[in-house]
């Protein structure tokens, strides 16, 4: 058999390259076919169906989570996978590092909070503004929000090389968590923000459409928002903008000298991760109907970082894919542990230990990162062009020629 | 005068790399920079093309002051350069390198004109045209790097160090591209440490020792000087 034919049978049994191969008609109607099921996801009489049984004994081993509500898990892996989809357009394309990344979603969570709450301080002590406005409304302001927060973070950072950004987006991040903690004049530190609009909307029967109870119509929600983006996401990707993006993610200089005007694109790929950032906070914002500051602590900026590189920097796929997992596997595991006993906490001599998934959430995770990094640093669901890229740059750290 | 610059220094830091140095190049010529590792001819590619800002002095190009423009706009003027260690986009395939040296570019029949034109010059990139730019053999590297340079359609190319670890067989076969290249119309400033092959294909050369230039003359003389002979060819 000559190398040829092998690499073709190899090519062959790579899914991605399975789908791609099938007529345009099918991959069509297998898009339509899995985003209804996206849809159906969290019906309780749909995903009780999920699960396999355990070959020995009669156990059932569920798919979806037991512990907590399907739809609430599937809505925090929504706004997850927006986090990651703006995350993967400033360190997927851009190829720059921002360890702030949560900072955009409290921007956009605080500004819908502010601006919708009977309680905002807003209202009661600055009368700003005379009544709350509906969430709707907000939505707009609090992306325009988090995208000027980008702009203005990225302008002075972007003109330097090197992990200025890093460390400014870190900082910015935990600005907001520290001034949001501990002063009184706007944001209410922890005691927070209560009484945020919920998106509007009323069943036939008169009871609001995205209530308390049922997360399901928040997931909806998010869901569609999510298929928005990725189609403005992707139709930049292949446009001059994302072949600028490429460029100055591969080479920075390579980039100038072929007229990329590279500040301007690091900013644009700022700018709109920031926004998207922020829609994701004033999505999250709406169902959470009471914000305050231990909601943006450092470890989600990390975990959305985790989830962009886990699942491939630079894929639309992989974000989606990472934003998935850090969310639901530890969820998952939960419901999973319960089949075979394991236990949410442990003692030893005498110290309670919490060992439920959800806490191991970042053990699992670090682990896992260390097992892909080594194994397949591309990412789980990689973008073509970074296998390249990375024996690339193992190149200029140890040359070998 | 295509270009002509005039008593520029420049640091990195506080370290000084170039010394007040002039030098110019007219329009047809091929120009050669040589001198030893670090005597500082990538810095001046640099300050031509941008990538670095001078500390004084002037840049001209077309008798206008370039010295403050912004690198990505010297390129729309008319300034091309094939960076230092090739340089080429990795991840993109040898069309999408080509492609985005003409990122500045809207005029797309020309623009598939001009990548013919390259294929033609470089028969190996048309062999590879759905590689990726990262997978490709150092010559071939270098050989898409001078070719996606010229996809920008430059007055002015810059190729600094284009026989860089190549075989002796390739590194004929660059400069002898380099001579078409120059021949179809553009002006072409190289900076070489083969000094022996720069020298013969120049019309005019300078030598740079540490930030300054020490010495100028036409190609065929500076490869007769014995001074450059003992330095730079190796030579008794
Ligand atoms: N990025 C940099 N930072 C500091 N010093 C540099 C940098 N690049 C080059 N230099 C220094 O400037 C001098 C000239 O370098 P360079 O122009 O690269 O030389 P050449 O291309 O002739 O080998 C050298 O002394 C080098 O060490
Ligand atoms: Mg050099």
């Amino acid at each position: 058999m000559t190398t040829d034919t092998i690499k073709k049978q190899r090519r062959g049994l790579h899914l991605g390259n399975r789908f791609r191969a099938l007529p345009k008609s099918a991959r069509i109607a297998a898009l339509i076919a899995f985003v209804v099921l996206l849809y159906v996801l969290p019906v309780k009489g749909f995903y009780e169906n999920l699960g396999l049984p355990i070959p020995a004994g009669d156990g059932y081993l569920p798919l979806y989570t037991t512990r907590s509500d399907m739809a609430n898990v599937l809505f925090q892996c929504g706004y997850y996978i927006l986090l990651a989809l703006g995350l993967n357009v400033v360190l997927g394309y851009a190829g720059l590092l921002d360890l702030g990344f949560f900072g955009f979603f409290a921007v956009g969570a605080y500004t819908v909070a502010l601006l919708t709450s009977p309680d905002s301080k807003l209202i009661t002590e600055y009368n700003w503004l005379e009544s709350p406005w509906p969430w709707l409304v907000t939505v707009p302001i609090a992306v325009a929000l988090a995208m000027l927060s980008g702009v203005l973070l990225g302008w002075p950072t972007l003109r330097l090389r090197g992990d200025y950004l890093a460390i400014v987006t870190l900082g910015f991040a935990e600005i907001i968590r520290i001034v949001a903690k501990n002063q009184d004049w706007i944001l209410n530190g922890d005691r927070g923000i209560p009484s945020v609009a919920h998106p509007p909307g009323t069943w036939s029967d008169g009871s609001p459409i995205f209530g308390i109870i049922d997360w399901s119509p928040y997931y909806w929600l998010v869901l569609t928002v999510i298929i928005l983006v990725i189609f403005l996401i992707r139709n930049l990707a292949n446009s001059r903008v994302g072949r600028a993006w490429v460029a100055i993610r591969e080479d920075e200089d390579a980039a100038e000298l072929m007229g990329v005007s590279t500040f301007k694109f690091k900013l644009w790929a700022f700018a709109i991760g920031a926004a998207i950032g922020g829609l994701s906070g004033s999505l999250w914002a709406g169902q959470a109907n009471f914000v305050n500051s231990a909601t943006f602590s450092l470890e989600n900026s990390i975990l959305v970082l985790a989830a962009v590189v886990l699942g491939g920097a630079g894929s639309i796929g992989g974000a989606i894919l990472g934003g998935f997992l850090v969310i639901y596997v530890p969820e998952w595991l939960r419901s999973v542990g319960d089949v075979f006993g394991w236990p949410d906490s442990v003692e030893v001599f005498g110290v309670h230990i919490d060992v439920s998934p959800t806490s191991l959430r970042f053990v699992i995770f670090g682990a896992l990162l260390i097992v892909v990094m080594i194994y397949r640093p591309q990412g789980l669901w990689p973008n073509r062009r970074r296998a390249a890229e990375l024996k690339d740059r193992q190149k200029e750290v140890a040359p070998v020629e | 005068m295509l270009l002509e610059i005039e008593d520029i220094t420049l640091h990195y830091g506080r370290i000084q790399a170039l010394h007040g140095i002039s030098l110019h190049v007219n329009e047809g010529e091929i120009v050669a920079l040589i001198g030893a590792n670090g005597a500082g001819k990538s810095t001046i590619m640099r300050a031509i093309s941008g990538l670095r800002a001078v500390s004084r002095g002037a840049i001209r190009f077309n008798g206008e002051d370039i010295s403050k423009v912004r690198a990505d706009l010297r390129v729309a003027r008319g300034i091309c350069q094939a960076p230092e260690g090739r340089g080429v986009f990795p991840g993109m395939t040898v069309q999408e390198n080509l492609e985005m040296g003409a990122y500045i570019r809207r005029d797309s029949a020309a623009i598939a004109q001009d990548m013919e034109r390259v294929f033609g010059l470089f028969p190996r990139l048309l062999e590879r045209r759905k590689q990726a730019g990262g997978t490709l053999s150092g010559g071939e590297q270098q050989m898409l790097a001078v070719g996606r340079a010229l996809m920008a359609r430059p007055k002015l190319l810059l190729l600094d160090e284009p026989s860089m670890g190549l075989a002796p067989m390739i590194i004929q076969q660059i400069f002898t591209i380099i001579t078409e290249i120059n021949q179809q119309g553009t002006t072409v400033l190289l900076v070489e440490q083969n000094a022996q092959q720069a020298l013969s294909r120049a019309h005019r050369a300078y030598v740079l020792e540490t930030g300054n230039i020490v010495k100028e003359g036409t190609g065929a003389e500076l490869l007769h000087d014995p001074a450059v002979k003992a330095a730079y060819l190796g030579v008794a």
